[in-house]
């Protein structure tokens, strides 16, 4: 599967040193074109500018939480083709449910290694080639 | 070895937010006893230990996921409303943050944090399950149920293919339903068994507990002590800058570059006999600019270091909460001008004493409710702490609203415990009297057991206060409360000094110690036990010849006198005359540091002077503060 190492991410989350444990693990896997939002509504603003192909957003967040953000998304014409992973502390059965029901295109359990990032991402691109 | 190999950085980022996140959550905690159903706080707070746990689990820290993980439920069920906060809840909650710290300064060791307390897992587990806390806490023995946590949930993490799948109805080739949802509810192995409470079952009460501790845990607070010194030891090596005032520091030393070009294209110019007054002029125009740019930049690079005292004051609400509590005072500390910006290692250094003072308040200054009530005061106290910057000071005030002191009960007190002799004690007036509680010695037993707690007395905090170029001041009236007032330079590199001459070599004194300059009049000098005094408004002040301390022969009647206050003494020194003021950037003198010399700084004829430490000069003339033991001391001189 072969990702475009250009693609432009979006990082959101409250916590600076999360967005920066993503960060480098997207790094890692080759992703090195990644902005950062603070919370859902800082996000929209930037995924209002254009450019971006990626969200990875934390759920709990001050302001506008990442579910929020989902619906958003999904519910905005420019903006709901693009691809969400979830991350959350919660393996909450609600939770993943909320978020599957919201248009999530995955959903990934803190604290996680890039080898499971990969498989996450991986997964939403093969769906993507297909859809 | 440490635990955290390769993640220093990010263990030093997690630290820094993750301290400030707690400390947010502090301050909620107080907020939040007063209004107990305020949702927003609610969630707050159990974002803020729901985003340490986050990162926690990334950094490896178990028991800090723990930790977290059961405050955050207790939280959780709070917000929805299926528990209610009392006292003995919020003491467990309160005990749960003191945890985390501990934690923090763990990871600040480079070391994985050891379990939590384990009456307070307990504590928050029997919450969590509904019976009433307290028990758990006092009880040890109830405390710690020695079964060995449940093998880590096998499966991984749910199968996302599958279980969105059948959300949306689509085949479902590999699993059935009550597989996914199995699935859905296995929590990665990773997470081991901290986040499967929400699944667990917990109905059954008897059911060994999914955070049981192991077998080898001890119930005792033992490891907490280590951990509090170890806490101690820590000093934040990195600082928070706005990116703004970088790009500032960045400006200015690009245009000091092009200064720089400027220059030495002229000195080409001036070197080749160019020197017409065109030339010149530009010379001259090129060299003010400089000068601008450089003490911008100056500014710029010190602004960096400067940081809001609010995040200092963040964490006093809950001393002062805790202590009230433990003393059945109600006590308010009020914060205000926390966005005044203070040097950050100064910052640092006020942490102790300003934690001293606000104990001061809360167990001396302010009385019990009932005490209050009888006064005719509101039950309720007030601890005021505000931060202002005042010209070139930043002024600090700590007031309460209690019984004030009285200046003849410190007197007695001070004879008593034989700090003072009873003809000294008369001598003192009223502000003399109050500052006594500066003295070495005088705190009472409990102040050094358990409210310091660090053994930290008045003396340390005068101490500490002085070592920062700054002084403090004691206002009281009898009941109706009294006030500390600190005050601090604006920064440690700059020192506003005063330059006296002295055999035709200049010396630099603090200007903070200096309150006024006078002309010596040979014939108002007074001798007093065979030294020499001067009646300045009434007050009699020791005449000390610089010359003297400096070991250097008094080869002429000095002419001027510099009426000078440190914290032991006022006195006036004798000098020859002045060069006036300068602000000296101070270097130490690392390796080589005669007694009484604090460092040296540069004037703008190249000429280097010694700025002198007068503390460490006096050191020799006495230990007591008064002027009459100043004056018995000078006779040994």
């Amino acid at each position: 599967m072969a990702a475009d190492p250009k693609m432009k991410f979006l990082v959101v989350d409250d916590f600076s040193t999360m967005r920066r444990i993503v960060r480098n693990l997207l790094k890692e896997l080759g992703f090195t074109n990644v902005d950062e939002a603070e919370d859902g509504a800082i996000a929209l603003q930037k995924l209002q500018g254009g450019g971006f192909e990626f969200v990875v957003t934390d759920w709990n967040m001050p302001n506008m939480d990442g579910l929020t953000l989902l619906q958003t998304i999904r519910a905005t014409p420019n903006l709901k083709h693009l691809p969400v992973l979830m991350i959350t502390a919660e393996a909450k059965k609600e939770n993943i449910i909320a978020a599957a029901q919201a248009g999530a295109s995955g959903y990934i359990v803190k604290p996680f290694t890039a080898g499971t990032l990969s498989e996450k991402l991986n997964k939403i691109f093969e769906k993507m080639g297909q859809g | 070895m440490s635990d955290f190999a390769g993640m220093e950085d990010l263990l030093q980022d997690f630290l820094q937010e993750a301290h400030d996140l707690l400390s947010d959550v502090d301050n909620k905690l107080v907020d939040l006893e007063k209004m107990p159903d305020d949702r927003g706080l609610l969630n707050d707070i159990f974002r803020g230990f729901h985003t340490v746990k986050g990162g926690a689990g990334f950094l490896n820290a178990a028991e800090l996921v723990t930790l977290c993980h059961l405050t955050e439920n207790l939280f959780d069920r709070l917000r929805n409303g299926e528990l209610e906060l009392n006292p003995e809840l919020m003491d467990v909650i309160m005990a749960a943050t003191k945890g985390v710290r501990e934690m923090f300064g763990e990871l600040g060791q480079m070391v994985l944090p050891q379990p939590a307390d384990a009456h307070v897992i307990a504590a928050l587990q029997g919450a969590l399950n509904g019976q009433p806390p307290g028990a758990p806490v006092v009880a040890p023995a109830a405390a710690a149920p020695a079964t060995p946590p449940p093998p880590p949930v096998s499966g991984g993490e749910p199968d996302w293919h599958a279980l969105h799948a059948t959300l949306t109805g689509a085949p479902v080739p590999p699993a059935t339903e009550g597989e996914l949802i199995a699935k859905a509810e296995a929590v990665p192995a990773s997470v081991a068994a901290a986040a499967a409470t929400p699944l667990a079952p917990v109905a059954d009460g008897a059911a060994p507990s999914p955070f049981g501790r192991r077998a080898t845990d001890r119930p005792g607070a033992q490891p907490t002590n280590a951990r509090r010194t170890e806490e101690r030891g820590m000093r934040e090596s990195t600082i928070r800058v706005d990116t703004s005032r970088l790009d500032q520091v960045l400006n200015l030393s690009g245009e000091i570059g092009l200064t720089k070009n400027r220059l030495t294209s002229l000195r080409a110019d001036i070197l080749a006999g160019k020197n017409d007054s065109e030339t010149l002029h530009a010379l001259d125009q090129a060299v003010s600019q400089l000068d601008l740019l450089v003490s911008d930049l100056q500014n710029s690079v010190m602004k960096t270091r400067m940081q809001p005292i609010g995040r200092l004051f963040q964490k006093y609400p809950r001393i002062a909460r805790d202590l009230a509590r433990q003393l059945g005072k109600d006590v308010e500390l009020v914060l205000a001008g926390e966005e005044t910006e203070v040097d950050k290692t100064m910052i640092e250094d006020l942490a102790d004493p300003l934690i001293h003072l606000i104990r001061n308040a809360v167990d001396h200054g302010v009385e019990m409710p009932l005490e209050r009530q009888a006064a005719g005061k509101p039950p309720k106290s007030l601890v005021r702490l505000e931060a202002r910057q005042e010209g070139d000071h930043i002024v600090l005030i700590i007031a309460d609203d209690g019984k004030g002191m009285s200046a003849e009960r410190i007197r007695a007190k001070a004879t008593e415990k034989g700090l003072i002799s009873e003809e000294e004690a008369n001598t003192l007036d009223e502000r003399q009297s109050l500052n006594l509680i500066f003295l070495p010695g005088f705190s009472t037993k409990a102040q050094i057991s358990d409210v310091s707690g660090r053994g930290v007395g008045m003396d340390v905090v005068k101490t500490n206060i002085q070592k920062l170029n700054g002084s403090i001041e004691i206002r009281s009236e009898p009941g109706k409360g009294s006030v500390f007032i600190i005050s601090l330079p604006l920064t440690l590199a700059i020192l506003p000094v005063l330059l006296v001459l002295l055999g035709g070599q200049p010396f630099a004194l603090p200007l903070s110690l200096v309150r006024e300059i006078l002309p010596i009049e040979q014939e108002r000098i007074q001798e007093v036990g065979g030294k020499e005094t001067l009646v300045v408004r009434g007050e009699v002040l020791p005449v000390i010849s610089l010359a003297r301390l400096l070991g250097w022969p008094l080869e002429r009647y000095p002419e001027y006198g510099v009426f000078m206050q440190t914290a032991e003494r006022s006195f006036i020194l004798a000098v020859d005359s002045f060069a006036g003021r300068d602000d000296a950037v101070i270097k130490s003198l690392e390796d080589f540091r005669p007694k009484g010399v604090a460092g040296v700084t540069t004037l703008s004829n190249g000429q280097i002077v010694l700025i002198l430490d007068m503390k460490e000069l006096l050191a020799d003339l006495g230990q007591h503060p008064d002027m009459a033991a100043g004056l018995r001391a000078l006779a040994h001189v």
